[in-house]
């Protein structure tokens, strides 16, 4: 691996992005074995559409179009409207070794090279081929693109350049003559059938320019459509011409310049036999053969290659396996040979060779091809090439040429069947090799290095007694003294391993927050919002996992927020609100919590639509929809399978989204909430613990044992005298802060005789605490301090004690329960 | 505006854009004998280019720029 890209964002995609690869992958995988698998189904789709939504972010056209095609793919699989097949995954799984492709080809030269964009439009057909005809669905408008336009395009049906070489005919005989001169100098010219897309005028495409702007332009048409429309019924936005094109550009230079319409160009090699008179022999006297009529005889060159196709399509034919394109390996033998021999003059021969190829075709075996070619091999070097002897210098070479083209071209053609086939064998994206530079490591392993430090940390405490030992019962105060001094150094290293393996856990943000700028403009872009993006607490930190799984819900929240939040200019305007809309993302930290909120000043959620919908999908049942209010309705939106767009866009209304975010949110114990006011705007707020490794906990003291509360509960700490308390009936209360407050004390709730001791001063020791919105005091002994600890779940036997969630090994080894509010309350 | 409408002649001048096309579709088929001067013309957006063939419009001169003329001189030419 030579270099890497230097934009963060990018190396992030290009990480992100290998993972979701990986999990694709995987998932279509288990998908064979249980191909009904809603979930799995599920969540392939959403990795798909998550690639291609963050392929979006960078100009991968090349990218996006088949992610998008795959994604189209699944989305109809989902929907039920296609089965799931080997087939379809095989496709898939090419289409995203291809995108893996990309995705290291970036990693290298940050960019995509110009000629992947045919690529990705095969692949992108291929993928397409497998739908069902898509007129009528609206589940994938983009699908209609390239092959529902063929049907409906009057140009595409006059001259279809896709069925074999294009007509060369229409070029005026000077131009012609100047290429076929330039091709036997070995130059490479190509035609270009340059259809644009009916509505190319809205994407900003000026098709004529494109045409002009062609690099290594040497001649160009433009294809009108017959009839032409009359005026009244002409359309000035939908294009109706075509161009042919014939340029000597490199290829390269020429996808680079078709690189956003690769679907609407095609792009051939110009073979010099085609040069010669248009389309065939049969076509009148051009110039060049007119003005011929020297006689000439055979180089040994122009022999050398028609024994040499020969040869080749003879080993062809010999081959033994019969792999799925054999049919279309039968196809280009029988063709070689039939320009073959029409090369040489010999047209008659075309009937035999179409016999013999069908033949071979029904029965399975080539020996009739075969005997045609071993019976004409003298035939046509000989007879032939001495018929093509007499024609002129010009044509002679140009044929010789043509010959030796098709003959080498052989190998591409064979390989296209093959693709064609949907098999892209030498491009697994395991073949690439590069070794991306970020090391990862398993979860576990770094969850077990930090029990071990936990561990370490407890341990070390036992030195300090170990000196005390020393000292007072072995009288040895210089050893006692040393241990002390080995203690503080092992202390301050395992307080910095500590330190470092939270370091390793914790990250900004920022990292999840830096690609909003860049989305937000392009989303904004795309649908022509005006939209200012203030994002605050870039630096609030959090642990891996969290910000991690932080990433995908904020897409989503954001992306809805663009397009379904926030109004049009025109819109906002005329509601008196300022033109530019404003999309606030704000991180801070709460306590030990991490809050996330994403506030749009736009159109607010209506709650009646969101019943309307739900009810429509029939996610709530006519007598919900009577009962609910506003704002459970506007939760509803957290629903699977709602989605409150009309179209669906690559932006959003898949009803993939909302759902997703708080399932990804409340994996991680954290809560999402959503106020919306209409008209006014959206606020969601996503509310996530600051690391799932460490938990901050209250040490509080009861009859001699230590408990710990974790600090998500603890309200405050106070010390009420006896005389405060009151009981009322069997319950005691207290006022705080002008408030009744009901207490309980922990020997009732924990079973334990005895009871809370009071001070010296007769005041009693309460710790406030709630659970969801309930607050009580809990009467206890003493408070102690607050420590950060790895909490570990109770095993075995004990799991059974719902009154502790967990426990924890103090500095002293002594273990510390930790109390479970919720279940004691 | 790249195109100067007179009373039955259209002159276009350096680039016309995509903009006009509806406004040039507009002006012909009121006129149906007026002519168009491309003289001056640099290049057309093709949906120009498609409302002159359509309207089957008389060029009264030709591009100076030769290689525009090429390109349209075989699509207008019938307007004559």
């Amino acid at each position: 691996m030579n270099s890497l890209p230097t934009n963060p964002l990018l190396e992030q995609f290009l990480s992100e992005s290998r993972d979701l690869l990986e999990s694709t992958g995987k998932k279509l995988m288990q998908l064979e074995e249980v191909p009904n698998d809603q979930d799995i189904l599920n969540e392939l789709f959403r990795c798909v559409h998550t690639l291609k939504g963050n392929s979006g972010l960078f100009t991968f056209p090349e990218m996006t179009r088949v992610l998008h095609a795959g994604e189209d793919l699944l989305g109809m699989v989902r929907s039920g409207n296609l089965t799931y097949s080997r087939e379809l995954a095989d496709r898939l799984l090419d289409a995203m070794d291809f995108v893996g492709v990309l995705c290291s080809e970036i990693e290298t030269t940050e960019k995509i090279d110009a000629s992947r964009a045919s690529e990705s439009q095969q692949m992108t057909e291929a993928l397409r081929m497998l739908m069902p005809s898509l007129t009528s669905s609206d589940d994938a408008p983009m699908a209609a693109g390239p092959n529902g336009r063929v049907a409906n395009d009057p140009i595409r049906t006059v001259d279809d350049p896709g069925s074999g070489p294009p007509s060369l005919r229409s070029i005026p005989d000077a131009v012609r003559i100047a290429a076929l001169e330039q091709c036997r100098q070995g130059d490479q010219l190509y035609w270009i059938a340059y259809r644009p897309q009916r509505e190319c005028f809205f994407h900003g495409d000026d098709p004529l320019n494109s045409a002009r702007q062609t690099p290594g332009l040497m001649w160009g048409r433009v294809l009108a459509p017959e009839p032409l429309p009359s005026l009244t019924e002409f359309d000035t936005y939908s294009c109706l011409i075509g161009f042919d094109l014939l340029a000597d550009a490199p290829r390269e230079e020429l996808d680079q310049h078709y690189r956003y319409l690769p679907d609407q160009v095609e792009i051939t090699t110009v073979r010099p036999m085609w040069l010669v008179s248009g389309q065939g022999v049969e076509d009148g006297p051009s110039k060049a053969s007119s003005a011929a009529n020297r006689t000439r005889s055979l180089s040994d060159a122009d022999e050398d290659a028609f024994n040499k196709i020969l040869a080749a399509q003879r080993q062809i034919l010999l081959l033994e396996d019969r792999p799925a394109w054999h049919a279309g390996r039968l196809k280009s033998v029988a063709d070689v040979l039939t320009n073959l021999s029409q090369a040489v003059g010999e047209t008659s021969t075309r009937t035999d060779i179409l016999a013999a190829f069908e033949d071979a075709s029904a029965t399975d075996h080539n020996t009739l091809l075969l005997a045609w070619l071993d019976g004409h091999k003298n035939m046509q070097s000989n007879a032939g090439l001495q018929r093509l002897a007499g024609a002129n210098d010009e044509i002679a070479i140009a044929y010789a040429e043509a010959a030796a083209d098709t003959g080498s071209s052989l190998e591409i053609d064979a390989g296209k069947v093959a693709a064609d086939d949907g098999l892209k064998f030498c491009r697994r994206a395991e073949d690439t090799g590069n070794v991306p530079r970020s090391l990862k490591v398993d979860q576990a392993k770094i969850d077990r290095l930090m029990n071990l430090i936990g561990e370490l940390l407890v341990e070390k405490n036992a030195l300090p007694y170990l000196a005390q030992r020393a000292e007072v019962q072995f009288g040895n105060r210089e050893l006692s003294r040393e241990i002390r001094g080995q203690y503080s150094v092992i202390n301050r290293i395992a307080d910095e391993m500590q330190d470092a393996i939270m370091q390793v856990r914790m990250m900004a943000v920022s990292f999840v927050f830096q690609r909003f700028p860049r989305l937000v403009r392009d989303i904004s872009r795309k649908l022509g919002k005006e939209v200012q993006l203030v994002l605050e607490g870039e630096q609030t930190e959090a642990d891996k996992n969290i910000i991690e799984s932080l990433a995908d819900p904020l897409i989503h929240i954001v992306r809805n927020s663009l397009d379904h939040g926030l109004e049009m200019p025109e819109v906002r305007r005329a509601r008196g609100k300022p033109e530019t809309g404003r999309l606030t993302i704000r991180a801070a930290q709460q306590a030990d919590r991490v809050v996330i909120e994403i506030i749009d000043d736009g159109n607010g959620i209506d709650p009646a639509i969101i019943k309307r919908k739900a009810y429509e999908k029939g996610l709530i049942d006519e007598a919900t929809l009577e009962r609910i209010g506003d704002q459970e309705a506007v939760n509803l939106i957290f629903a699977a399978g709602l989605s409150t767009a009309e179209v669906v866009s690559d932006l959003s209304g898949r009803g993939v989204g909302m759902d997703v975010v708080r399932s990804a949110v409340e994996k991680i114990n954290g809560t999402v909430e959503i106020e919306s006011e209409v008209g006014k705007g959206t606020s969601i707020r996503i509310s996530l613990p600051l690391s799932m490794a460490v938990t901050q906990v209250m040490v509080i003291e009861f009859d001699g044992q230590l408990f710990g509360v974790p600090m998500d509960n603890v309200v405050e700490t106070v010390r009420v005298p006896r005389s405060e308390i009151r009981a009322i009936k069997q319950s005691l209360t207290a006022v705080l802060r002008g408030r009744i407050v009901p207490l309980k004390a922990l020997n009732t709730l924990l079973g334990i005789p005895s009871i809370p001791t009071p001070n010296a001063n007769d005041e009693l020791a309460i710790l406030l605490v709630q659970t969801g919105s309930e607050v009580f005091g809990l009467m206890v002994d003493g408070f102690k301090e607050t420590i950060g600890l790895i909490q570990k779940p109770l095993g075995g036997f004990l799991s059974g004690l719902s009154a502790y969630s967990g426990s924890a090994l103090m500095g002293d080894g002594s273990v510390l329960m930790i109390l479970n509010i919720r279940e004691i309350a | 505006m790249s195109i100067e409408f007179k009373k039955n002649r259209a002159i276009f001048r350096d680039e016309v854009s995509v903009e006009e096309a509806e406004g040039l579709l507009e002006w012909l088929q009121n006129r149906p004998s007026a002519k168009a001067d491309l003289s001056a013309l640099s290049h057309l957006h093709t949906a120009n280019l498609q409302v002159l063939m359509i309207a089957k419009t008389i060029i009264s001169s030709w591009p100076k720029d030769a290689e525009l003329r090429a390109w349209v001189e075989p699509l207008l030419k019938s307007g004559e």
